[in-house]
């Protein structure tokens, strides 16, 4: 399926007098990488959330393509990574893989195919408890991505993995994004991960939630793991600790 | 030394001796319960200086057993259906009521105090109620079987349908999942445990219920028969017929448990690890 061009228009959320997310103007283009960062309860999650039909916005709307949310999220365009992986305990890999592919009524790949390009090769017939943390994100990224959407929603997918994991995962999953183009919107607290894998990053300040800056990175993906050494990396990256630690102190 | 016995055991010699422990680890097991029971039961014999009528020597009730087998198979007979009939009542109602709790949250708040008021009432109020409205019936006994056993398997279904993970329902919900989806493909699952766990306790107490019952109104069943031998001060029957009961409780139990393991996606990783 295409990757969909996706339009937030002045969503917020607010709870009482609180504010969960202030309101966020934002187009994004199809086959776009846009990584929300910023500390934790700002916002960033409910974002994700809205834009995936989850929970409904206090004000203004999300458009996927032509579709709202909802009628996106009924024909099955979005796909959605969670940090902690959503595979069925009792299931094994190549079958949770097939269960989306049976609950959305629409074969993205051949799972067994997409399994072995995920470097899974071996470990299809395993089961949950039967694979590395790794392993059963990547899994989970598969099953996710099983019924082709237009859409990835990734809510820190990564963050539980230790850090050399967390980057050799991210550059296969940069790569794989390169095979399979989607529109992606990554929420991560981790800096460098968004700077190397994001188009654009949306910097959150800390709660009440608001969008303070939207950061370029004008480098193609898929990009070299040398990236992280360019200059532009560092200054890309410096920057955004920069916004977010000044916002935290002030 | 120790080092040098330990070290050089070839491992087909090893997989024997293990086979052998675990055998013997096994008969064990099977003979320490009874050899304990029997023991207590001679010292209590030996030293309360009870008649044999209160309580008897274990090899009478055993030939008890033996010699009445075809009367005493009849009524464990009639008592194994009032069990397995009230058994499959609290399962319907139990499961029922929770998958309807579940779906439509409105009517716990209607139904739940009435659950748990049934759930407190003496039975043998019950009973009693149950015989002037049924009479000594197989409706009346498998009621009361039914009353008593649904309410752990409404509890236990209601928390395992709850412990659904989260992720695993927003996962659902992004796919555009249908009711019957999501409760036939992760929810039921997630369940499954605690239901089989709710058995243990429905299943072996579904006999006892059903001999309290025909004890106290039925003319056929173990109930009758305790009943019928106690009047006739024939306490090496009532023994006989304790012990069918406990072995057939336990029996019930021990398969239920087998059959949680079984069925526990929690295990099903690491067995085959």
């Amino acid at each position: 399926m295409m990757a969909a061009p996706i339009s937030v228009r002045n969503v917020s959320r607010r709870f009482g007098e609180t504010w969960a997310l202030r309101p966020v103007d934002l187009e994004i283009a199809a086959g776009e990488f846009i990584a929300l960062v910023g500390p934790s309860g700002c916002g960033k999650t409910t974002l994700l959330r809205i834009v995936a039909d989850l929970q409904e916005p206090s004000s203004g709307e999300v458009r996927i393509g032509e579709l709202s949310a909802a009628e996106a999220r009924r024909q099955r365009l979005l796909g959605l990574v969670s940090q902690r992986p959503a595979v069925l305990p009792w299931k094994r890999a190549i079958d949770d893989v097939r269960f989306t592919q049976k609950i959305a009524g629409r074969v993205g790949f051949d799972p067994l195919k997409v399994l072995r390009e995920f470097g899974l090769e071996g470990h299809e017939s395993k089961r949950p408890r039967q694979l590395s943390g790794g392993m059963l994100q990547r899994v989970n990224i598969a099953s996710a991505m099983a019924h082709d959407p237009a859409v990835l929603l990734m809510d820190e997918p990564f963050a539980a993995l230790d850090e050399m994991k967390r980057e050799e995962i991210g550059e296969w999953f940069d790569h794989e994004l390169s095979l399979r183009p989607k529109t992606v919107l990554f929420v991560t607290h981790h800096i460098d991960e968004a700077v190397m894998l994001a188009d654009r990053l949306l910097v959150f300040s800390p709660a009440p939630g608001r969008v303070i800056e939207v950061v370029s990175v004008p480098v193609p993906r898929p990009r070299d793991p040398s990236f992280r050494q360019d200059p532009r990396f560092v200054a890309i990256a410096g920057h955004v600790r920069d916004l977010l630690m000044h916002r935290v102190a002030a | 030394m120790p080092a040098d016995v330990a070290m050089p055991t070839s491992p087909v010699r090893a997989d024997g001796n293990g086979r052998a422990r675990r055998i013997l680890a096994w008969a064990a097991r099977i003979a320490t319960p009874i050899l304990s029971v029997m023991a207590l039961w001679y010292l209590a014999i030996w030293f309360s200086g009870l008649p044999a009528f209160v309580i008897p020597l274990p090899e009478r009730v055993l030939e008890v057993l033996w010699v009445e087998r075809a009367f005493i198979f009849e009524h464990l007979l009639a008592t194994l259906q009032v069990a397995a009939i009230g058994f499959l009542w609290a399962n319907l109602a139990g499961i029922g009521l929770a998958v309807l709790f579940d779906l439509l949250p409105f009517t716990r708040h209607m139904l739940m105090p009435a659950a748990i008021t049934l759930r407190n009432v003496p039975y043998i109020a019950l009973i009693s109620v149950l015989m002037l409205a049924f009479g000594d019936s197989i409706l009346s006994k498998t009621t009361i079987v039914a009353l008593a056993g649904f309410f752990p398997v409404l509890v236990n279904t209601l928390a395992g349908l709850r412990s659904a993970d989260e992720v695993q329902l927003d996962r659902m919900r992004i796919l555009n999942a249908s009711w019957w989806q999501t409760f036939s493909q992760v929810r039921l699952p997630y369940a499954l445990p605690s239901i089989v766990a709710a058995q243990e306790i429905t299943g072996s107490g579904s006999i006892i219920v059903a001999i309290a019952a025909e004890w106290m109104i039925s003319s056929t069943g173990l109930g009758y028969v305790i009943n019928h031998a106690m009047q006739n001060y024939r306490g090496d029957k009532v023994y006989a017929v304790a012990l069918l009961a406990t072995a057939l409780s336990f029996l019930i139990y021990s398969f239920v448990h087998w059959l949680g393991g079984r069925l526990d996606w929690r295990a099903n990783g690491e067995r085959r690890g």
